[in-house]
């Protein structure tokens, strides 16, 4: 008999009742020698203080990685990230990426045309011909 | 009619002159909760709250800062020349949103009128749920049902993460069997549809190759939009009850006012 595993019942609308900003880390690497990083380096530190204090949610971690360019990584509540190279860019260059990691929700991205998705039965039902007034044409 | 943005001037002079009962100005307990260590040992003696970093119960909820009266600034209308920890902390209630961002409610120069049979029908449509509603936005509808994820064909400015809009222009409200039908439009204040902004996502990159005869260049145009995402809160109708205590008039039908229609 194979393993059944629990179905779940609800599925997280995140938003509804409490929202939940859905990035959780941001790594930023840098390299202390390289010239593409000069730019991070200024970011790490001026801004990135203010940033962090802004944003408690959010971990934040701070590695070196020699001698390649540097890189933004988001992590995101979903298991998925993101990384933005960011090399030669001005700190507020490095901050709109950064803004962009913060507030992207971490899924993949898609191309689709409808703007509203539901998990909601229809409000009004499946029409049916079998209902209903009879209608003189 | 004025626009809001005229209004918006007016309305922050009308709240200096009379300050409400949740001041605006940063309270002393609400400035500690971000500020450093040493800092809040300092304070420890004068304050008896305590200061965890993510208190259990929302800042909003905790009756102090309805019960305590903060310390406004003298001599300075707002917060304009706060310290440095006020201009980075995000909002977390209404409390800590200087004046001249706050919403302002929106003023109307006429009271609301509801005619006869929308009136006799509205129980009807407000006690079936669940409901939906087809707002407007930028002229395009969008039909929502409270829990909807929407993403809108554009990026909104002016929004972060967590903000809570409200769609006030709707042509439709309405139940399984019934529909409130605007003309063309249902006034604002017979619904509430909440939507809240979960961030920003973006399409994959599109590249679109240019080319032009008897030519070998190829010129690739690359474009990737950005998008604002948001989550539908709640979308209610009001029932007659709260309409009347709003000071709605009922009036008599004619030809173009808003009717709500049974399903056949």
């Amino acid at each position: 008999m194979p393993v059944k595993g629990l179905k779940t019942i609800t599925s997280a609308r995140n938003g509804v009742g409490a929202f939940i900003l859905q990035c959780k880390r941001l790594d930023f690497h840098y390299c202390n020698f390289g010239g593409s990083s000069r730019g991070m380096l200024n970011f790490l530190t001026k801004d990135l203080a203010a940033f962090a204090r802004e944003h408690p949610q959010i971990e934040i971690r701070v590695s070196p990685r020699p001698a390649k360019h540097p890189v933004i990584k988001g992590h995101y509540i979903n298991g998925l990230e993101k990384a933005i190279c960011v090399r030669n860019l001005e700190p507020s260059e490095i901050m709109k990426k950064t803004m962009i990691l913060k507030e992207a929700s971490g899924e993949k991205l898609k191309r689709t045309k409808k703007p509203v998705t539901s998990l909601n039965e229809s409000v009004r039902g499946i029409w049916s011909p079998y209902h209903g007034d009879l209608r003189s044409v | 009619m004025f626009s809001r943005s005229i209004l918006r001037g007016f309305a922050s002079e009308l709240r200096f002159a009379a300050p409400s009962s949740i001041s605006a100005a940063p309270l002393p307990q609400r400035a500690c909760l971000h500020q450093t260590a040493w800092l809040r040992t300092t304070q420890q003696q004068s304050q008896s709250q305590p200061h965890s970093p993510n208190p259990e119960t929302p800042l909003g909820a905790t009756p102090r800062a309805q019960d305590t009266q903060p310390e406004t600034q003298q001599g300075s209308k707002a917060p304009s020349t706060p310290t440095s920890t006020f201009n980075t902390i995000t909002p977390q209630t209404r409390a800590d949103v200087p004046i001249q961002k706050q919403p302002v409610a929106p003023t109307f120069d006429s009271p609301l009128e509801v005619t006869k049979s929308v009136m006799s029908n509205l129980p009807h449509l407000a006690g079936q749920s669940p409901h939906y509603v087809v707002a407007e936005l930028h002229s395009r509808p969008y039909l929502l049902t409270a829990g909807d994820h929407v993403r809108l064909p554009f990026l909104m400015p002016k929004v972060k993460p967590g903000d809570i809009l409200r769609f006030n222009r709707a042509s439709a409200v309405g139940s399984r069997d019934f529909t409130l039908k605007g003309a063309p439009h249902v006034d604002e204040r017979l619904f509430e549809c909440r939507v809240r902004v979960t961030g920003t996502e973006a399409e994959p990159l599109r590249i679109k190759e240019k080319t032009k005869r008897r030519q070998r260049h190829t010129k690739t145009a690359k474009s990737k939009h950005r998008y604002t995402i948001m989550r539908v809160m709640d979308v209610r109708v009001k029932t007659p009850e709260e309409l009347l205590e709003e000071g709605a008039v009922v009036v008599e039908d004619a030809e173009d006012t808003p009717k709500i229609e049974a399903r056949s």
